[in-house]
């Protein structure tokens, strides 16, 4: 069952065409995971995240800038090559400047039906940030309801959801079998599982890993654990990268990306009255992304719980190059793990990495946490 | 075609033996093998004790250049391959020494073998390398604690050297100190990266710089370039520099000088570190195995 997240993965296109052709329902492209797609499904919508496809590209240079992070460059090379050619909308909710230009360089070159803006609070610890953003997603829900000409019921937003809950709950119970003295799943695995979620039918998604969780029970891999990492930081859905470590004589076994455990870690505590005002506050207290963290640091006592529940003897700090959010929590991540005696490597993703130097500072810092005895 | 005489970046190539030691008296004997990008080296020790060496360039065939440096370490020792119980493969080719019995990281090899070189009282090595650079935080027995390794690009290291070298027609092994013969010390030119700084110097060149300065200011750079990577790492007595570009006393003094802190010195080739390393590794493993029978 377990490979069927890869399957997903690779082939994220034609499965979003397929599920258009099967239901004659609207695809959303978004671009941060800041975005509510609780509304979206109340609306039947199927909201597919963007993301880059690392391979080199010569598309963006006129519309972005060099120093801009690869990410944002590598999604809006997907537009410009039709490779997301399917869809009815795009979205963004705000995150950071590289990822908003990424979205208004589409919206200006690559017209779709429609496109929202949703200005997500930076500042998610000030008071005024839940009746702001609930207001919003007033706004936006309208907006929606236009949009695909359906008016969103209390039952809609309960089921939107419903789906979205189940789906985090699952893959929560997924990674956690990844506690374990020998987890049954890799990191590459688990990278899969989470990413395909922002891909794939939410439903279709949480049956499966509902069925996963079955053969994890008595899954064993086949190569030894040994080393035990996190990794953490921004955006991050690099599988070569993700297999070399893996390779060099490690697991990955939790991670703090929005395209991992970020993504899902909690849940809309509905009440089953305002039922926006709950969705509000779920992307407020969710863990944050850097460009909202502050000036309370909530990552760092999150990570440091992370770390100690999956029990890791390092940790790997991986950020998009030129991403100044995540740049900026560095040292305190690193200082803070250090302290607690989890050594610490950081490392700066390209659109491809170049995995052989890479691969020295990786076996290196695997050396180093190893306890074998060479001297 | 170019002549020997014009080809300013070569540096020599050689081997060397201990001519007191005795490989028959030797219970281990073991060797590690560094092949870097721009040079390899092969080690031979004799129960923890160097006892003879090899270095050159590196090839274009990673396995090639680990069977040259290795045949070139044996020769008139009258030892051969096959009496060297375990061989640790080290550098950027590591996984392509076809004799090897492990591979390991030159980061791991240079931290044990500044420790031999130097002794047990470092706890900083910087390795500085062909086409990158590390700067290495050790504990006594010269086991990594912390590292850090420069970028992607080739800026100051030795392979930027050899470029400057050619440009400038001085010869590498002349470098350091043709590089004080000057007036009064330049600022550094702005780039350390290897096309820039190229395009630069030669802009100082037209207009009227002595190459010796110019040579001063590109030595400058490739210091400060490594010094800030130095100062993110932190450094802790006592400080020692590993690797070719160890034996370029203008990159040295001036790293030296911005650092407030004196480099040790030792009485042997810088550039067997990692090589040195891995046959000390090798050793620590042959025993291993032997235990395990």
């Amino acid at each position: 069952m377990i490979e069927m997240f890869k399957e997903w993965y690779d082939a994220r296109h034609e499965y979003a065409k397929e599920w258009k052709e099967k239901t004659g329902g609207k695809v959303l492209g978004y671009f941060c995971t800041y975005v509510p797609e609780e509304i979206l499904l109340a609306a039947d919508v199927l909201p597919v995240r963007i993301l880059g496809s690392h391979e080199p590209q010569d598309v963006t240079e006129p519309h972005i800038f060099g120093m801009f992070c690869p990410f944002c460059r590598d999604c809006l090379a997907q537009g410009l090559k039709g490779r997301y050619d399917y869809l009815d909308g795009i979205m963004i909710a705000q995150s950071c400047l590289h990822i908003r230009q990424a979205y208004t360089s589409w919206e200006m070159h690559i017209p779709v039906p429609f496109s929202y803006y949703l200005p997500m609070p930076n500042h998610v610890q000030s008071p005024r940030a839940l009746p702001y953003l609930k207001a919003e997603l007033e706004t936006f829900k309208k907006a929606v309801e236009e949009w695909t000409g359906k008016t969103i019921t209390d039952e809609d937003l309960d089921r939107g959801i419903e789906i979205m809950n189940r789906n985090r709950r699952l893959l929560r119970d997924a990674y956690d079998t990844r506690k374990a003295a020998d987890p049954p799943m890799s990191g590459l695995e688990a990278m899969y599982m989470a990413v395909s979620s922002q891909m794939i039918d939410k439903t279709e998604h949480s049956d499966v890993v509902e069925e996963s969780l079955k053969e994890l029970q008595t899954r064993k891999l086949e190569t030894p654990t040994g080393e035990r990492l996190i990794i953490i930081g921004s955006e991050d859905d690099d599988t070569t990268f993700i297999d070399m470590v893996e390779n060099c004589g490690s697991t990955i076994v939790v991670d703090d990306h929005c395209t991992g455990s970020r993504y899902f870690w909690n849940q809309v505590e509905s009440n089953g009255e305002d039922r926006l005002q709950a969705i509000a506050q779920r992307y407020i207290d969710r863990p944050r992304c850097p460009t909202k963290d502050w000036e309370e640091r909530s990552r760092i006592p999150h990570i440091m719980n992370l770390a100690k529940d999956w029990n890791v003897s390092g940790a790997i700090l991986l950020q998009q190059k030129f991403c100044d959010p995540h740049e900026l929590d560095i040292p305190i991540i690193r200082k803070t793990l250090e302290e607690s005696g989890i050594p610490t490597l950081f490392l700066e993703l390209d659109v491809t990495v170049p995995v052989g130097q890479f691969q020295t500072r990786v076996e290196a810092f695997l050396e180093m946490l190893m306890e074998e005895d060479l001297f | 075609m170019a002549t020997e005489d014009s080809e300013y970046w070569r540096w020599k190539e050689y081997n060397w033996k201990d001519p007191e030691m005795d490989w028959k008296d030797a219970e281990f004997i073991t060797a590690g093998v560094d092949v870097g990008s721009v040079s390899s080296q092969a080690v031979i020790t004799l129960d923890s004790k160097l006892f003879a060496y090899s270095n050159m360039r590196t090839g274009s065939n990673s396995p090639d250049s680990a069977r040259n440096a290795m045949n070139w370490a044996l020769e008139d020792t009258g030892l051969d391959l096959e009496k060297i119980q375990y061989v640790v493969g080290t550098g950027y080719g590591r996984v392509n020494v076809p004799f090897a019995d492990r591979a390991i990281t030159e980061i791991a090899c240079h931290g044990r073998g500044a420790n031999y070189m130097y002794g047990p009282t470092v706890r900083t090595v910087l390795d500085m390398g062909g086409q990158d650079c590390k700067a290495i935080r050790t504990d006594e027995k010269g086991k990594v604690t912390a590292f850090l390794m420069n970028d992607k690009c080739a800026a100051g290291t030795g392979r930027g050297m050899e470029v400057f070298a050619d440009l400038l027609g001085i010869h590498i092994e002349k470098v350091g100190e043709e590089s004080f013969k000057v007036e009064k010390e330049p600022p550094a030119v702005s780039s350390t990266c290897v096309v820039f700084a190229k395009s630069e110097a030669t802009g100082l060149l037209r207009a009227g710089w002595p190459k010796n300065k110019v040579l001063a200011a590109y030595c400058s750079a490739m210091a400060h370039r490594v010094v800030t990577l130095l100062e993110r790492l932190g450094v802790e007595k006592e400080f020692a520099i590993t690797g070719g570009i160890a034996k370029n006393s203008g990159v040295v003094k001036r790293i030296e000088k911005e650092l407030g802190l004196t480099a040790l010195d030792v009485n042997l080739d810088t550039q067997i570190a990692g090589a040195l390393g891995g046959a000390l590794f090798a050793e620590a493993l042959a025993k291993k195995a032997q235990k395990q029978g």
